[in-house]
């Protein structure tokens, strides 16, 4: 049986977001959403995130600002990225800190809800 | 009437005139021998001669067949230099000699050049009249030495003016290109940069769509809506958004190339067996790859969205959708992708039995945004060609209406021959 996953899904976008949380809420993982690059760094502090899901390009920090931070403070933190389109540099700085993949939106559902499972494993 | 032994021998430049004999005629005056042509009006025709030959800008020798020099004129005495010495005089004939084989015996007109001693180089036209039988009845010829120097200045300066227009046209048609090729490059950053924008905002709605429609199909599966069709049409729209964006985005794209030296036949055989999975079952597909292993440099993505692009187009023209044979082009369709070497570099081509591209498709065929189809961005030909010359290669396109069209991409082996000849 697979653990119950808590998910942190952050993305300026919010039809994505709310899209993504209920999604993962289907198969009953808990969902926290978060709606910047600032909120994703508070929330991942205040909640025992066992893995998110970050968009790249958002207002006031971006997605790979705040993983930056995040994997400061928690060098575990299990991170992918998910994005419409952004510099292949940034991305790249992504993937070298440490990050876990990144989704090409609009994404492969299957993908997605696979890696959920190996997550979960 | 009696001999005159009255020689003039005084002027022995202008020979074979004076040197028989003349006569005194019964009428007082002096006739030469055996003419009517009077003594004083032939010294006077002498002096004119004389004048002339001393003031003609051109160099006269005679010479006789022994090579002596019988009469010359100041200024092929000048050329001589030496103050006309004998000897300088038949040396610069024996340069002649040199220059043109039978000179002077044989008429002749040559041009050569020769050092008047303590002066400059000369260029000249030389004229030989060839042995010819003087008064004497010994043959001897008549040579012209022409100075054509300054003209021969004036034809060089006039080739060095049309080898510097052609120069200047060349760099004004470099300087053309080279703007272009700015302003085209500042257009495709625009362009990127507003693809980049649309990309990135439009992706994002449609990722929500997708996750929507994929929540539905999990609420509604098993209750027996019907309603399979109408997400199965979502999911199809999604897709053909995404694909139009992906296309804008490599159109627009101006980095650089990553490219790899691989055997081209082998990753090609691949590509080609993943997206025939994909084609319309209907079309008989045929590859011939002659390259025997050839590694050529290419950036495998870029090439490979030519590939698609080729494929799709050839697909496409044959029987549309693949959904309705009643759209078929050709009852039996065929399409057939072969590789050779050709001119230094590898080819590509894709060819089809479809109708072939009308005359006026053909002319703008390569325009970016020109599509005959009712879907497409009319972005397909211009990203090939685009990939092509990205590679420092091209796109030949050949169509027989009625009979088909081949599509071939040129990508040249250049870079990848002077990496091996380095790495030797």
């Amino acid at each position: 049986m697979p653990r119950k996953l808590r998910i942190l899904v952050v993305d300026d976008d919010a039809e994505n977001a709310d899209s993504l949380a209920e999604l993962f809420g289907m198969d009953e993982h808990q969902v926290i959403v978060a709606y910047d690059g600032q909120q994703a760094i508070d929330a991942f502090a205040a909640n025992d995130v066992d893995v998110g899901f970050f968009d790249v390009m958002m207002p006031r920090k971006n997605g790979v600002e705040s993983f930056n931070e995040i994997r400061k403070a928690h060098p575990a933190a299990r991170i992918y990225f998910m994005t419409g389109y952004s510099s292949d540099d940034l991305l790249a700085e992504a993937m070298k800190g440490g990050a876990l993949g990144v989704f090409s939106k609009p994404m492969d559902l299957q993908a997605l809800l696979n890696t959920i499972e190996a997550e979960a494993a | 009437m009696h001999v005159k032994g009255e020689l003039n021998m005084d002027e022995p430049e202008i020979p074979g005139r004076l040197d028989d004999a003349a006569v005194n005629g019964l009428d007082g005056k002096t006739y030469l021998t055996g003419t009517n042509t009077e003594l004083a009006e032939t010294r006077q025709r002498e002096e004119q001669y004389r004048a002339l030959s001393e003031t003609v800008p051109v160099g006269i020798v005679q010479i006789n067949e022994a090579g002596t020099i019988v009469f010359s004129n100041p200024l092929f005495k000048a050329y001589c230099g030496r103050d006309g010495a004998e000897e300088a005089g038949e040396e610069l004939l024996a340069k002649f000699c040199d220059a043109y084989a039978g000179f002077p015996g044989v008429p002749c007109k040559f041009e050569t050049e020769f050092v008047v001693p303590g002066s400059s180089t000369r260029s000249v036209i030389v004229i030989s009249s060839g042995w010819r039988a003087t008064g004497s009845g010994k043959p001897s010829a008549i040579v012209s030495v022409v100075d054509v120097s300054e003209m021969t200045e004036l034809r060089r300066i006039n080739e060095d003016v049309r080898r510097l227009n052609r120069e200047l046209a060349d760099n004004m048609k470099r300087l053309k290109a080279a703007q272009d090729e700015l302003v085209n490059k500042g257009r495709m950053e625009q362009l990127g940069q507003l693809t980049a924008t649309i990309a990135h905002e439009l992706r994002n709605p449609l990722g929500a769509v997708r996750t929507s429609a994929y929540l539905l199909e999990r609420k509604v599966k098993d209750k027996g809506l019907g309603v399979e069709s109408q997400l199965e049409r979502i999911n199809k729209g999604i897709v053909r958004c995404d694909n139009i964006i992906t296309q804008l985005l490599d159109f627009s794209r101006t980095k650089q190339l990553n490219c790899q030296a691989a055997d081209l036949d082998s990753w090609l055989g691949h590509i080609v067996e993943e997206e025939a999975k994909r084609l319309p079952s209907v079309l008989a597909i045929t590859c011939s790859l002659g390259l025997a292993g050839r590694e050529a440099p290419f950036d495998p993505s870029r090439l490979q969205r030519a590939i698609v692009n080729l494929l799709n187009n050839a697909s496409e023209a044959l029987v549309g959708q693949g959904d309705d044979p009643a759209k078929f082009t050709n009852p039996e369709p065929q399409l057939s992708i072969s590789t050779y070497i050709k001119d230094g570099g590898v080819v590509i081509e894709v060819a089809d039995n479809g109708p072939g591209i009308p005359t006026d498709v053909m002319t703008r065929i390569r325009e970016p945004l020109f599509t005959t189809k009712s879907f497409g961005t009319g972005l397909g030909v211009p990203e090939i060609e685009q990939i092509a010359m990205q590679h420092g290669g091209r796109l030949d396109i050949h169509s027989n209406p009625g009979n088909g069209a081949s599509f071939a991409v040129w990508l040249p082996l250049a870079k990848i021959d002077a990496a091996a000849e380095k790495a030797a």
